[in-house]
């Protein structure tokens, strides 16, 4: 058992570095920069949410005046690579025809074609001069539509892929199907004291982030291109571009501006590719910024769901059987999360026998996106909602009942393989300790709890650490900076030297400029990239070790390193402690700059549980609710900058309650969403929400130097449910539908109350 | 030997075998025997996220194995 | 350039100007605080051929209180609405409707005049306006004219407003001894949001409590505001008691005509029109009483 390590710096809260930039406005994000000669493209995009193009006749955009070239799907190489990148490998001829339609358009605002000229006034005029032609089909809007018998597929060659149901083949709408079992559920559910089964709903919502997509590309002759553009993974920018494009990935440089929120939805590309072509035409920059409405209609939001659950538990509170049958939406082309999700369904409870079901449907809405623990909300929220019906059945603390099933180090998930150290239990214990949980509520307000659990990603991260002559240094990697890790790796850094974070630059390298890194994306980047990083400041002190060694004419074992300071042998005459900066200045007589480098592939972080305490308020008259009060509850493994992991947990609950009370993609009957903009598609402001108080737990992850976790998507798992169950304790109404919308709830107390009145 | 557990919606192609132990010094090996063994499943394997002792890679490459390596096939997870 | 998407965008320093500038083009819209207009422009929604910025006419930046009462420049932005005292003393209900418009960035440039001319069934301050009995002041080519402002909207995104004539002025009759006025409306959020339903009451009562006389108006449930006799007639001679109070309620919701959308069902609109009647009728009641 090795003591913990003490810390200087990881654990304090100092200015992020890119703070004063990005909160006076210097900050350049994808729309900001104008390149000279530049050209503005604009996207026709579909009216129909399910067609097939007859034709296409552009002549009169392309003899538009300041028209410089118009592009359609036919001007692109079909491709058949794909980027291994999680749950089914995106899949680049999918991502190419869902940028640009080949043969049908899928959903409403599915781009059809693109016209690049001088202004962008004449390319939306020029464009609405294209001629599409359009056989226009029966859309598919809904899950229940998609799988029904005589449905219309949207896919011809599309056959469920997985443990298929039995007598399924042939055409369909199921992409494809997952089971994961354990035990003999039939006997287990036999010898439950109490059963609670419910069908749970949930409509698309989308990340929200506050920046929509923008790029800005050049293309020469030569085949060589840049593209500046706001996304999660410039790498994977680069290869998708190159793929779809038809370009060499060696004639491609991605250069990433700062971001404005991704969430997961800035990981595919919906412009870049695009630009890239039209450039190649017209010879010129092509720039392309969507508004809100193309965002909302044509980037990806995350499932609409129908999930059905059944639990099973003893008098004890002992849960003894599970069933939960999944069924998300995957948009116009297969690769919804719901692997993920019935991965994460069961998570947290030690079940002996269980039996999942998950389905990957396509329907003609847009293609979905990862968003935030992608396809754990939506189990968690139906998962979390009927633990909460146990609990009540049993009249036990539900978060008593949570802690005498929790799984802990040791216990085997239910996808697998055991769980190392985990902090379930620890965050219940604190849920169940704070002032929060027994405080009294007013009248019309109820109490919810729920738990969630996310993986946490590893994969491929480098950093570069440059000393300086000053003994400053700075560090680069190739993740775009979300979340404040900008300030987490130059922490880091600090840490490693033994130089103030003030004195690390911490920067976001371009595809050229830096090693290949996995993107920005899986609550990875402090955890795996800060991996890297450390291990980059490792080598640079190793070398500051050797140059230390070479200056005292001793072996470089024997030097020492203590708090910044590299230490002579005891007995070497004329030699005295030396600090980085007073190496750094003698760095040319010593051999020359120094740059530390570390590159690695990391496997998953080890997962994360959070939980969430929600104190709702009803207006039982108008159906409308409040949140007075929230605390999350995480582990987090190790908060390297705890003001941004508070921040992160934040983040995550706000996201969650908005999905819980209001958004939802609103569609009328032939697959329009009604509500393409941030008035009628309603996230929280931030007078929606009261103060969200944090409450950080550390059960550091052995992976990791430090013990980082990964932070950034499980707080966005609890939240449905435990506004749900606080929804539940207010109103005596269990709701299996989302949002919690003022009309839904007051429809719902109307008609328990016309029940009661009746009874 | 690695003790390798096979996810359930695949021991519908495996005769129902959901635990077979594989000498293999290597993931590759290891999942070139597995291929070899149960033929229709070859093709779902490399799509696969590897978990070695509780540690999930979601592309486990050339990772060494363990005598007594604890192995499950999982299904690869996106993040957001 | 292109010569089909040049917008010129004028400054009249008075009435008279600018109804020249409108008379002269049947294309152009009067920019007051832009927060309607310009978001319209840019969704492509309108595509004026000149904007008419009326803020430089000083008659329709200012507010006027005297014996009479009320004369409220049409263009004077919300924030210095809500920083009158005067104002919020005697009608502290329109304050509320119109502090309640966007943002506080919304609030520096956005107007009363503007949020009636954008003619939305839903617009925060005509229901406050019609409880208290406000006249449109209305120049044009052939001088001024005066409309009561329940007449003012004819439907959805339409006005009494012809060619060449605006709105300068809200004129508002001093409120008599003991009245007073409230403003409440549904909105999923807290701010930033429409009004899913509003309602606002305004009530007068003698010196023994009961009610003289009572105006209610709802929003969002029909193609314009609506003023609803009926409620009011429920309200005048009670206490302005529960009973009363819910008779109004009653009234408001059977007055309702509302369409079901991605706001609200028609349903839950007809409710909730009564639900805020009646409160706001509540909140009216206890202003007037401590006057």
């Amino acid at each position: 058992m090795t003591t913990p390590r003490e810390f200087k710096y990881v654990g304090t809260r100092p200015i992020r570095h890119d703070g004063v930039d990005k909160v006076t406005g210097r900050a350049s994000y994808g729309a900001d920069v104008v390149w000279p000669g530049m050209l503005h493209g604009f996207v026709l995009r579909s009216p129909h949410a399910h067609a097939r193009i007859v034709s296409i006749d552009t002549r009169a955009a392309e003899a538009t005046p300041g028209v410089k070239a118009v592009l359609t799907g036919k001007d692109l190489p079909e491709t058949t690579a794909t980027i291994a990148l999680g749950e089914a490998a995106i899949d680049l001829r999918d991502v190419g025809d869902n940028m640009l339609a080949r043969t049908k358009v899928l959903y409403h605002g599915h781009a059809v074609a693109a016209v690049a000229a001088t202004t962008i006034d004449i390319a939306r005029e020029a464009a609405e001069k294209i001629q599409v032609v359009y056989e226009v089909l029966e859309p598919v809007t809904g899950i229940d539509r998609a799988i029904a018998a005589d449905a219309p597929i949207l896919h011809p060659a599309l056959r469920t892929k997985g443990a298929a149901s039995p007598g399924a083949a042939g055409p369909t709408n199921i992409a494809s199907r997952l089971e994961f079992k354990r035990g003999d559920v039939d006997a287990a559910f036999a010898e439950a004291d109490v059963v609670v089964e419910r069908e749970f709903r949930t409509p698309m919502v989308h990340q929200g982030y506050i920046e929509p997509h923008a790029c800005i590309a050049r293309c020469g002759e030569d085949g060589r291109a840049v593209v500046w553009c706001t996304t999660q993974g410039p790498f994977v920018v680069r290869d998708a571009c190159a793929a779809i494009a038809g370009l060499d990935p060696a004639h491609v440089k991605v250069i990433p501006s700062e971001i404005g929120g991704g969430f997961g939805g800035k990981i595919v590309v919906y412009l870049e590719p695009m630009a890239i072509a039209l450039s190649r035409k017209a010879q010129r920059p092509v720039k392309m910024v969507m508004g809100r409405d193309e965002v909302f209609r044509a980037t990806g939001p995350t499932s609409g769901s129908r999930v059905r659950v059944k639990l099973g538990a003893k008098r004890d509170g002992t849960l003894v059987a599970a069933t939960a049958s999944l069924w998300y939406e995957a948009g116009a082309y297969r690769g919804s999360p719901v692997g993920a999700g019935a991965m994460c369904a069961l998570a947290a409870y030690k079940i002996p026998s269980f039996f999942i079901e998950a389905h990957d449907v396509v329907v003609n809405k847009p293609k979905v996106a990862a968003y935030r623990a992608p396809g754990s909300p939506i189990a968690a929220f139906a998962v979390e909602s009927v633990v909460d019906e146990i609990a009540r059945e049993l009249k036990m603390d539900p978060i008593e009942l949570r802690l005498k099933n929790a799984n802990a180090e040791g216990d085997k998930a239910p996808y697998g393989p055991k769980y190392g150290p985990i902090g379930l239990k620890q965050i219940l214990e604190a849920a169940r300790n704070h002032p929060h949980w027994t405080s009294p509520l007013a009248a019309n307000q109820g109490r919810g709890i729920a738990v969630g659990f996310w993986f946490n990603a590893g994969m491929n991260s480098s950093a570069t650490v440059i000393l300086d002559t000053d003994g400053s240094a700075a560090v680069v990697t190739g993740n775009p900076d979300i979340g404040g890790t900008r300030a987490a790796q130059a922490i880091m850094v600090a840490e490693e030297l033994g130089i103030p974070v003030e004195r690390v630059r911490p920067g976001v390298g371009d595809t050229d400029g830096s090693g290949y890194t996995d993107l920005t994306g899986g609550s990875r980047v402090c955890y795996a990239t800060g991996m890297a990083v450390i291990r980059a400041a490792e080598d640079v002190r190793d070398q500051l070790k050797a140059r230390a060694a070479q200056i005292w004419n001793v072996a470089v074992d024997a030097v020492g390193w203590e708090n910044g300071r590299a230490i002579p042998p005891a007995g070497t005459e004329k030699a005295e402690a030396m600090t980085v900066a007073g190496l750094a200045a003698k760095m040319a007589h010593t051999g020359g700059p120094i740059v530390g480098r570390a590159s690695l592939y990391a496997p998953m972080a080890g997962p994360a549980f959070g939980a969430h305490i929600c104190d709702l308020e009803v207006d039982s008259e108008t159906g409308q609710s409040k949140v007075v009060r929230y605390t999350v509850f995480q582990d987090v493994g190790r908060a390297v900058h705890p003001g941004y992991v508070e921040g992160q947990m934040q983040g995550g609950a706000a996201q969650g309650i908005g999905w819980a009370l209001n958004e939802e993609y609103i569609y009328d009957a032939d697959g329009v969403m009604e509500n393409a903009g941030f008035l009628d598609y309603r996230m929280p402001v931030a007078s929606d929400l009261p103060m969200i108080d944090t409450v950080i737990i550390e059960v550091p992850n052995p992976l990791h130097p430090y013990g980082v976790r990964g932070v950034g998507e499980v707080p966005i798992v609890p939240p449905l449910a435990a506004v749900a169950n606080a929804m539940r304790d207010a109103t005596g109404i269990r709701f299996t539908e989302l949002p919690l919308s003022p009309p839904r709830v007051l429809e719902a107390i109307e008609a328990a109350s016309a029940v009661s009145v009746g009874a | 030997m690695a003790t390798v557990h096979l996810p359930s919606g695949l021991t519908q192609y495996t005769g129902g075998v959901e635990t077979i132990d594989i000498d293999a010094a290597r993931v590759p090996e290891l999942i070139a025997a597995l291929g070899h063994r149960f033929p229709q499943i070859a093709e779902q394997l490399g799509e696969m996220a590897v978990a070695i002792d509780g540690e999930i890679y979601q592309d486990p490459g050339y990772q060494l194995l363990r005598a007594d390596s604890d192995v499950h096939l999982v299904p690869r997870i996106a993040g957001g | 350039m292109n010569g089909m998407l040049a917008i010129r965008y004028e400054t009249p320093q008075s009435v008279g100007e600018a109804v020249r500038l409108m008379a002269a083009d049947p294309d152009a819209r009067v920019l007051a605080g832009g927060t309607d207009l310009l978001v319209q422009f840019r969704a492509g929604v309108r595509q004026p051929s000149a904007f008419v910025d009326v803020k430089r006419i000083p008659e329709l930046m200012s507010i006027t209180i005297d014996g009479q009462g009320l004369r409220l420049g049409a263009a004077t932005a919300a924030a210095v609405i809500g920083e009158h005292v005067e104002l919020r003393t005697l009608w502290p209900g329109l304050v509320e409707a119109v502090q309640l418009i966007g943002s506080t960035q919304i609030q520096g440039r956005g107007s009363v005049g503007g949020n009636l001319c954008n003619a939305s069934p839903a617009a925060d301050t005509t229901c406050a306006l019609i409880v208290n009995r406000a006249d449109c002041v209305i120049a044009g080519p052939g001088g001024e004219r005066t409309v009561p402002v329940e007449e003012f909207c004819i439907a959805p995104g339409r006005t009494v407003l012809q060619r060449g004539e605006l709105l300068i002025a809200l004129r508002l009759p001093r409120p008599a001894a003991r009245t007073s006025d409230a403003y409440l409306r549904l909105i999923p959020r807290s701010e930033m949001d429409i009004a899913v339903v509003g309602a606002a009451v305004s009530v007068t009562l003698d010196a023994n409590g009961v009610c003289r006389s009572a105006r209610v108006a709802i929003g969002a449930v029909a193609p314009t505001a609506l003023l609803v006799p009926e409620a009011a007639k429920a309200l005048v001679g009670s206490s302005l008691d529960a009973a009363s109070l819910k008779r109004a309620a009653e009234a408001a919701s059977t007055a309702a005509r509302p369409i079901g959308d991605k706001r609200g069902t028609a349903g839950y609109r007809r409710t909730v029109a009564g639900v805020l009647t009646r409160r706001a009728a509540a909140i009216a009641a206890g202003r007037a009483r401590r006057k």
